[in-house]
């Protein structure tokens, strides 16, 4: 059980900075993921909550402790890697124990914590294999169960489920869920996919270039996202995004269809307006209307997602419920949900329109 | 006209292959094209070790085989007439004894401390240092010299008035007959072959090092293993193949060593840094009654140590292998 608390770390590699001073506090028992696109810094960021990397500036607390200069050893926290790390000349059972034999456990307490973490991940068949005779599941498996074995205060998790095909992640996804509901301990969860992310996450961490773009909660980064990254890359496929200028509050689209834009700072000048794939409908009649050609259909049986374009030359997609008569070639006219409709100001910061 | 080379090339190659392949079909054509190969290997290695093994049933002081009479086995006979085998001046080939019980403790010592220290610098090289690439590059630099030059080096160094007598004196020290020693000659030989040899089994062994994934050094770290214990589990099981490597290359050329010893100290004082392929080259050449049919079953012995030695170890290590996959 441990909270943690990052106060403006910073993190450079040969003089270039990574982590550009990154504020983040996690409650007892939460599950958080990092998500970001590669290279934003997550896994750094990861690294050095870790202990195996130092942060250049900024403190680390654990618990209310300072750890920034405690090692890696020396924290409490145990970690699942990406290539899962087994120890390849060792059996699982010696991998499961490895870790504890370095604490001078009595030898039936690590054997009691070996067999229960094999009961709970079902690899107890498996104690007597090495890593090189396991599938990739039980790899990844025996990877947490050398985590769990140790009872850390938190466990990190990075990108643990990328070497897996897409439908064993499907199903390692709803046992890591399982896992942290009964363990009720705090984990901090890297991966690229958002999918993995919001599904996951009590709380999802958005980051880029080392910044950290918005915490909320999946589903309030989904309705809320706090600028046009987030906006982009929460949900699929991706929101529409419509460049428009605004005036008197009110911004046009192409086609003609008007939206507000809310008293505040969008109220004139360049705007962006993001509408959700999801948040459009086949248009009925007198409904102001986003006109398009429509260029793909693609029918996936409970939804239909169409790919059109503008007169002027804007693409957008829209997802619709069902199986509508639409066709390649056809002209689209639909209505955005004015409720769940999207104002970014001309930094990209999102805009209250109330 | 751009296929014209090609066409003569064509007249000139494909007969033969054309032929070759009639003879002995597709699955033929795999021995031709090693056979190049195989000619070499044959003349240099395989034709010469036959000879050696006619030549240690004869007897006599000529080289050419019409002047010799067959004895059968008498050489190897001769070789291995001792009284007592630890004692090697019981023995009839005395010289012989000696060099091998030499050569024995010379390849206990010689490869321990070679393995010892290569693996030593190949931890220390594999870690984040400071001029990295300039430590590896000067290690390995003695690898490149040929032998004569690497005993010329060092018999400059240690002779009486040598350098590191020099040293001595400016420092105020007795200066040291180095050379003429038998406990300091013995070392030296050690030293320098272990000096001379020692950076092409550190590469074997930082090759091995860095084929290790950082990801298990973490896991460790996070673990929070002890630096012994880190060396001990998982640097030397996952390093155990390439360990191997380097046992059975050092061993093979400790008990053949000579050229570095035979500049160096001559095989003395004495016979005390006298080895195996010293012995023989002095028996089959270089001494007044040579005596070619003894330094040929001499020779033959040691090959047969050395293939038994080889398999001893190839066995042990597929069988940790084996261990390591199941």
């Amino acid at each position: 059980m441990a909270t943690l608390s990052l106060k403006d770390i910073r993190k450079s590699f040969a003089g270039i900075e990574v982590i550009h001073g990154v504020d983040l506090s996690v409650k007892d028992g939460e599950l958080v993921v990092f998500v970001g696109p590669s290279g934003c810094g997550k896994s750094t960021l990861l690294r050095l909550i870790a202990g195996l990397d130092r942060p250049t500036s900024g403190t680390i607390e654990l618990d209310g402790r300072d750890v920034t200069g405690v090692n890696a050893a020396d924290r409490g926290l145990a970690m699942v890697f990406q290539s899962y790390a087994l120890y390849p000349h060792m059996t699982v059972r010696q991998n499961l124990s490895f870790g504890l034999e370095n604490t001078r456990m009595p030898k039936a307490e690590i054997a009691r914590r070996v067999d229960e973490a094999g009961r709970m991940l079902e690899i107890g068949e498996l104690m007597n294999r090495r890593p090189t005779q396991l599938s990739g599941g039980q790899r990844q498996r025996v990877a947490i169960g050398r985590a769990i074995v140790r009872e850390p205060s938190a466990f990190l998790l990075d990108e643990p489920l990328s070497n897996l095909d897409a439908e064993l992640r499907v199903t390692m996804r709803a046992e890591l869920a399982q896992l942290h509901e009964r363990l009720a301990t705090t984990m901090i969860y890297v991966t690229h996919d958002q999918v993995e992310a919001m599904t996951l996450a009590d709380r999802i961490v958005v980051l880029r270039g080392g910044r950290i773009e918005q915490v909320d909660t999946p589903l309030g980064l989904y309705n809320q996202p706090a600028n046009l990254f987030v906006a982009g890359f929460i949900g699929a496929p991706n929101m529409n995004l419509f460049p428009a200028t605004a005036r008197d509050g009110q911004a046009e689209l192409p086609g003609g269809l008007r939206i507000d834009t809310g008293p505040g700072a969008a109220r004139d000048g360049k705007v962006t307006i993001g509408i959700r794939p999801q948040h459009m409908h086949l248009a009925e009649a007198g409904e102001q209307t986003l006109e398009g050609r429509v260029e793909l259909v693609e029918r996936l049986g409970a939804e239909t997602v169409v790919h059109a374009v503008t007169a002027e030359g804007t693409t957008f997609v829209t997802v619709l419920a069902g199986q509508p008569e639409v066709a390649m070639g056809d002209t689209l006219h639909v209505t955005p949900d004015r409720g769940q409709v999207h104002v970014f100001d001309a930094d990209g910061q999102r805009v209250a329109r109330d | 006209m751009v296929t014209a080379p090609l066409t003569l090339l064509a007249r000139i190659v494909d007969p033969p292959l054309r032929l070759w392949q009639r003879w002995t079909g597709l699955n033929g054509m795999a021995a031709f094209f090693l056979l190049p190969n195989m000619a070499i290997f044959g003349v240099f290695v395989l034709i010469p070790l036959a000879l050696n093994f006619v030549y240690s049933t004869t007897a006599g002081t000529n080289i050419l085989l019409r002047d010799r009479s067959y004895v059968g086995a008498e050489q190897y006979a001769r070789l291995l007439d001792c009284a007592n085998y630890l004692e090697p001046l019981t023995c009839r080939e005395d010289q012989f004894w000696t060099a091998a019980s030499n050569t024995l403790v010379f390849v206990i010592f010689q490869v321990s401390l070679m393995i010892a220290v290569s693996l030593i610098t190949a931890l220390i090289l594999n870690r984040e240092i400071r001029g990295r690439s300039f430590f590896r590059a000067v290690f390995f630099f003695p690898v490149l010299l040929s032998p004569v030059v690497v005993g010329l080096i060092w018999k400059w160094i240690l002779q009486r008035q040598g350098l590191l007598n020099l040293m001595m004196v400016n420092l105020g020290l007795e200066p040291e007959v180095w050379l003429n020693d038998r406990f300091y000659s013995f070392v030296a030989t050690i030293g320098v072959s272990t000096w001379a040899h020692m950076g092409f089994y550190t590469l074997i062994l930082l090759a091995g090092l860095q084929a290790i994934p950082k990801d298990l050094y973490e896991a460790a770290e996070m673990d929070a293993t002890p630096p012994t214990r880190v060396f001990r589990r998982i640097t030397l099981p996952l390093l155990g193949p390439n360990l191997a490597v380097v046992l059975v290359l050092a061993l093979i050329r400790g008990v053949q060593i000579f050229d570095e010893v035979f500049v160096l100290t001559g095989g003395g004082p004495g016979t005390s840094t006298l080895y195996l392929t010293q012995y023989i080259y002095e028996v089959g050449f270089a001494s007044l009654l040579r005596n070619p049919g003894l330094a040929a079953a001499a020779s033959i012995v040691m090959g047969a140590v050395l293939v038994v030695l080889t398999l001893a170890q190839l066995s042990l290590s597929r069988r940790s292998e084996r261990a390591g996959e199941r």
